[in-house]
């Protein structure tokens, strides 16, 4: 069961909450012993760790497998349009590139598309978040209006029209898609804050005279970490999804680049004629997108151990 | 313990769905009717009776759809708006026209139409075409000299100049059109001698009711003139003068045509409806054949859409090799690629066959090089005139010899020219998300390499603005030759020419290509092309690839259906086409 | 009540005012909407680029356009289109209808099948029911919906030939011509509709469901849940009469603040299925460099979206009488 059960071979856990609000080396120590309660409990999480195992032989393979691999992506070999076989695992296409090598290479760019998205757009959307909450008022209406702008569209559309306009390469089309999930993440962090903001020991850090910054960095970042390590997990899945739905539709990175997305929706012809285009990348972007759902998962009730609300 | 089920079981649902999803792939129908051939079998030896089924053998009525790739947002094909493949072809069974090209590419005569077209005047060129009599637009007006008129007015850029027209030639030429004998005549009188005369009011440019244009304003001025050409580019015609009008249409959808009930031709059209069903993702469309919601295909091949296609039963299909040709061009305004050395060896250095090889001879066993600019094989006039000059050999070391001799050094590492700069990386571009070109582009990389040359790839959204900007060293992209190849020649490959993109300047052939074209000899015409080709050709500006095939497939139960590689397509003898009553 | 629609709707005029002229000025920037003439061959002559050059403003800047452009908007004059026979107004009312039957069929199934799977598997917590269809929402939030689509397609197929029937279609919303009969014509729409509405369905549920799972596991270890429960309530009247009710208040505004990823996931469907719907004329638009086709769906789409946001927001405070409006 993967319930929070109280571990029995370790040394008695510290009591988090009796420290928090108490003076400000205390608070410390029951943050790290936290961490520690919240990794253990996430190393209990089954599925959350044979997914981070599998994910983490997926980044292998990709980053290590392809630098092993007999062929190098964008080798042309003699064999046209073979199927799988042991010198080419996962086949080739017409011009005779072998899959395995090319896939490797897509799932290398995919995944730097979807950690630059996560990354990109966790940071602008925590400090975007986090300064319209933690101002109110007339900053947090303005911030939160702006977000509101670009989530009024359907992603998709704007993301779309944005990389027609600036994309193909990679990075490109990874800002284009990190600048949109900004304001999620803005959303999400700004609840956050609002709702730390009226703890009691932000107020006892106030009352002791600790100036704006040093609440923001020292209080609400740390306490706000657990949802935006979740909502970070998340942004991965996403962007290599919605990289996908882009490339489908021809607004995504453009040959000579490559991802998973490019590769699966050149294959979508080739289903029932050469199923091995169309099944291994499509597997790879499911197995990469499944992995880091359950992760975020894990993550979220290892942090969270009460209730596991799922959060948008 | 029961965790362990739960993720086992998990796993298996999700291998079962991967199973059925595999199992969903495999089911094709096997190889029967497999491969070209089935109803296509004798099309590659009599491109024009393929498929044939005789009237008596094709039941009464039936719905045949075509799959159309593109959306009619303009209905004039004149116009440079509706100057679009799949609009022609939507067209073709509504509009009366002159000449078509048939299967074979060859320019025939429309004898539903036409009693006669000649050219009956050599000094001052005239051409007379004699209507049929029984030739009537679907209101009972006749079909007559007003209606060469109007096309005329629209096309000659005088008595219309706002007319916006997607630029067929020809029609300057002509300085006067008379209509006599009750307008059933019509002679056409030019200012010089015109080879391809047949062109002029033929399937691309076709006619429109003039009595109909004429309630949009007076035909006599340029306004009325212009109304007329706008009405029949925005409205969809509930007119006729072929054998189908039109029942309904439903923009981005379907257009419905049903018979014309005063269709004048000699074959009465079997069909009691022909569907034109805008589907505008390819890929969607051997599915759709497949599940029968279309009967009719005329994709651009493609290596998974020819093994698709193999996989229905019931199903034929047939490539034709087609009138759009891939090339490689250079631009002239590098200084370094003014070198004619330098280029000689580059396009020696490239493999043509090769380049055949990995791309389009993966679903065609028949494409060759094509060895032409001027003339496909299809067309009379047709010599090799590429061979020779040993370009698209892929013979690197004559290549290497051409640049040695010309003193060019570091030949195969790093290419210095003979006044000791070195060559730097060309630029070469190609249509962004073509997967074909790419790889085309990634083979020319491939042979320069060898010279010792670095070619950066990148694409380009915009073919357009890229060539008319000239903003390329090389370039790779498709030309449609023209059925009338003494015009297309003028406007491909004169040195002021607005396509000739890379700026190659050549009075001498210039001089050749202008006599051909106002030939009255095309023994003598064809053979000054040939010669202005072999001018091109030796100086390595532009490396005909290959000829584009167009595929037709259709349902086995379908008489008469053709691949017709030309801008007419598949929809160029609607008329005859049916359902057998058995097969 | 009605002063807080109001001032919902004032609030978001500049937003969507706003948005609007990002998104025409990203579309005017984007590229020469001309440049299709100057590829065909021959290219278009230049009278026909300078003709095409006025009635496409493209010699005017920026601004002006802009702003012309949203003045024609007060009296239904949405701009020109590249399509220089398309009415942009016009099209794109008879193809939001078009969309609409697809994504409100589409949610309604989703809604179901969320509500369904979510109730099961919270309250068969840590069962087999609840791992399995954790796993398949996960598998289904973690596909490509095109990916989703082609299969579906190819089993449609699979489908058909079982049955020796044509039940299922793959392409486009009806038959043409449809068939005879107004019975034969409601089961060639409902075959049309099948595959599309299954899979814009599947890749909307599997986040609803989990959600509506996570808000029954909390209502249900909710006071008031454990008390109607220790006054002898049977756990099936508490799970409806109490859980389920009051479980389903966040989904109603999940749901409707969702509507913008539902579109969104109806472009790549539309796509797919061959659907003249809004997410095909925006794909269009966007490909032909059409500023004024693009920037017009674009504020349609917003109009909707807002619309959904604010009903969201009233719902939430008729279903849940704690709201009030301030």
């Amino acid at each position: 069961m993967r319930e929070v059960a109280p571990t029995p071979e370790t040394t008695p856990v510290p009591a988090p909450a009796a420290g928090q609000a108490s003076v400000e080396r205390e608070f410390t120590v029951a943050e790290r012993s936290q961490a520690q309660l919240v990794l253990r409990r996430f190393l209990q999480h089954r599925a959350a760790m044979i997914s981070l195992v599998v994910l983490i032989m997926v980044v292998l393979l990709a980053y290590v497998g392809g630098l092993l691999w007999h062929y190098q992506a964008g080798d042309i070999t003699p064999d046209n349009s073979q199927p799988p076989s042991l010198d080419h695992p996962f086949g080739t296409d017409a011009v005779g590139k072998d899959q395995f090598a090319e896939v490797l290479r897509g799932t290398r760019i995919s995944l730097q598309v979807a950690v630059s998205v996560a990354v990109f757009a966790t940071v602008v959307g925590t400090i975007w978040g986090s300064l319209a909450g933690f101002f109110g008022g007339r900053t947090d209406s303005l911030l939160m209006r702006l977000a509101d702008l670009i989530l009024t569209l359907p992603l998709i559309a704007v993301a779309a029209m944005l990389a027609h306009n600036f994309g193909g390469t990679w990075y490109l089309i990874a800002v284009v898609i990190a600048v949109l999930y900004a304001p999620y993440v803005s959303r999400v962090s700004r609840g956050v804050v609002l709702s730390l903001r009226e703890k009691e020991y932000i107020e006892a850090a106030r009352a002791l005279g600790a100036t704006n910054t040093r609440i923001i960095v020292r209080h609400l970042v740390p306490n706000a970490l657990g949802s935006i390590l979740v909502n970070l997990t998340i942004l991965v899945a996403l962007a290599i999804l919605l990289e996908t739905a882009l490339s489908y539709l021809g607004f995504g990175v453009q040959t000579p680049d490559t991802s998973l997305g490019l590769l699966v929706s050149q294959a979508q012809t080739a289903l029932t004629t050469r199923p091995w285009l169309f099944y291994f990348p499509g597997l790879f972007i499911i197995v990469i997108a499944l992995t880091i759902n359950f992760i975020g998962d894990g993550l979220r009730d290892a942090l969270d151990p009460q209730q596991r609300k799922v959060r948008q | 313990m029961r965790r362990t089920r739960a993720a086992s079981l998990a796993a298996t649902v999700a291998a079962a769905a991967l199973v059925l999803a595999a199992c969903g792939g495999g089911g094709g129908g096997g190889s029967q009717d497999a491969s070209e051939g089935g109803v296509f079998a004798d099309c590659a030896t009599s491109p024009n009776t393929c498929n044939s089924a005789p009237a008596d053998q094709l039941q009464q009525g039936g719905t045949v759809t075509v799959a159309s790739e593109k959306n009619i947002d303009n209905w004039n094909v004149i116009s440079s708006e509706g100057n679009v493949d799949w609009t022609g072809m939507a067209t073709k069974p509504l509009v009366p026209y002159t000449f078509y090209t048939a299967p074979d590419l060859k320019s025939t005569m429309n004898t539903d139409l036409l009693a006669s077209a000649d050219v009956t005047s050599d000094s001052p060129f005239t051409v007379t075409y004699k209507i049929k009599p029984e030739a009537v637009w679907n209101d009972g007006t006749p079909i007559a000299a007003d209606d060469f008129v109007l096309n005329w007015k629209w096309q000659n850029g005088r008595d219309c100049p706002e007319c916006e027209t997607a630029g067929n030639g020809g029609y300057d030429l002509v300085t006067s059109l008379v209509g006599s004998d009750g307008g059933k005549t019509v002679t056409a009188t030019f200012s010089k001698p015109y080879t391809d005369w047949q062109s002029l009011f033929g399937s691309s440019a076709p006619l429109y009711p003039a009595h109909i244009g004429a309630k949009q304003g007076d035909l006599n001025t340029p306004a009325g003139v212009k109304a007329a050409f706008d009405y029949f580019g925005s409205t969809p015609p509930n007119w006729s003068g072929g054998p189908f009008q039109v029942q309904n249409w439903q923009n981005n959808v379907a257009l419905t045509l049903v018979p014309n009930p005063k269709w004048y031709g000699a074959t009465k059209p079997k069909l009691d409806q022909l569907v034109f069903r805008i589907i505008t993702d390819a890929t969607q469309e051997p599915l759709a054949l497949q599940n029968n919601e279309v009967q009719v295909l005329f994709p651009q091949p493609q290596v998974d859409l020819v093994s698709q296609l193999q996989q229905i039963p019931n199903v034929s299909q047939f490539q034709n090799q087609g009138l759009t040709w891939e090339h490689f061009d250079f631009n002239l305004q590098n200084k370094f690629l003014a070198d004619k050395a330098l280029r000689q060896a580059l396009f020696t250095a490239v493999n043509r066959q090769e380049i055949i090889d990995k791309t389009v001879g993966q679903f065609n066993k028949d494409i060759k090089p094509l060895n032409n600019h001027m003339f496909i094989p299809q067309q009379d006039g047709y010599q090799d005139n590429i061979a020779a000059t040993g370009q698209g050999s892929g013979d690197v070391e004559k290549a290497k010899k051409i640049l040695t001799d010309a003193g060019y050094t570091g030949v195969g590492t790093a290419l210095v020219a003979p006044d000791g700069q070195p060559v730097p990386a060309l630029r070469m571009r190609y249509t962004t998300g073509n997967a074909v070109r790419q790889n085309e582009c990634e083979l020319f990389a491939g042979y320069a390499k060898q010279l010792g040359v670095n070619i950066d790839i990148s694409t380009t959204d915009s073919l357009g603005d890229t060539t008319s900007s000239g903003d390329y060293d090389v370039i790779v992209f498709g030309w449609i030759q023209s059925p009338y190849p003494f015009n297309g020649a003028q406007q491909l490959w004169l040195s002021n020419s607005g396509s000739n993109y890379g700026k190659y300047q050549n009075p001498a052939m210039d001089q050749l290509i202008n006599e051909a074209a106002a030939s009255t000899d095309p023994a003598d015409a064809t053979a000054k092309l040939n010669q202005a080709d072999e001018m091109l050709s030796a100086d390595a500006y532009v490396l005909p690839l290959y000829q584009k095939p167009t595929l037709a497939a259709v349902q086995n139960n379908i008489g008469n259906v053709r691949n017709n590689s030309s801008l007419d397509g598949i929809s160029y003898n609607t008329s005859e086409w049916g359902i057998k009553t058995s097969s | 009540m009605l002063a807080f629609a109001v001032r919902r709707i004032l609030i978001s005029i500049p937003i969507l005012l706003l948005a609007s002229f990002i998104v025409f000025a990203l579309g005017v920037s984007s590229g020469n909407p001309l440049a299709p003439l100057l590829e065909k061959n021959p290219p278009a002559p230049p009278n026909v680029i300078a003709a095409e050059t006025v009635r496409l403003h493209l010699d005017q800047p920026l601004i002006p356009r802009y702003f012309s452009w949203l003045a024609g908007l007060f009296h239904g004059d949405f701009g020109p289109s590249v399509v220089s026979t398309m009415n942009i107004g016009h099209e794109l009312g008879a193809r939001f209808w078009v969309t609409i039957r697809l994504i409100a069929l589409a949610m309604v199934i989703a809604l179901v099948l969320a509500v369904v799977v979510g109730v099961l598997s919270a309250v068969k917590q840590y069962t087999v029911t609840d791992y399995t269809t954790t796993f398949l929402g996960f598998l289904f939030l973690a596909m490509p919906s095109f990916w989703l689509a082609i299969l579906l397609k190819q089993g449609g197929i699979e489908f058909n030939k079982a049955v020796d029937a044509q039940v299922i279609y793959t392409i486009g919303a009806t038959s043409i011509p449809p068939p005879p009969g107004t019975g034969a014509q409601i089961v060639d729409v409902l075959g049309h509709m099948v595959l599309p509405t299954i899979a814009l369905a599947l890749i909307s549920y599997a986040s609803w469901s989990r959600f509506t799972r996570a808000s029954m596991l909390e209502v249900m270890n909710s006071d008031y849940v454990r008390l109607a429960r220790s006054k002898g309530l049977s756990r099936r009247t508490v799970m409806v009469k109490h859980a389920l009710r009051t479980a389903l208040i966040p989904l109603t505004t999940v749901t409707a603040l969702d509507i913008a990823s539902i579109i969104g996931g109806a472009v790549v469907t539309e796509t797919v299925f061959q659907w003249k719907g809004m997410g095909d004329f925006l794909l269009t638009a966007i490909r032909t460099e059409d500023v004024y086709a693009a920037s017009s769906w674009l504020l349609l789409t917003g109009v909707i979206v807002v619309m959904f946001n604010l009903i969201a927001d009233l719902l939430y405070g008729v279903l849940d009488p704690r709201i009030r409006y301030a």
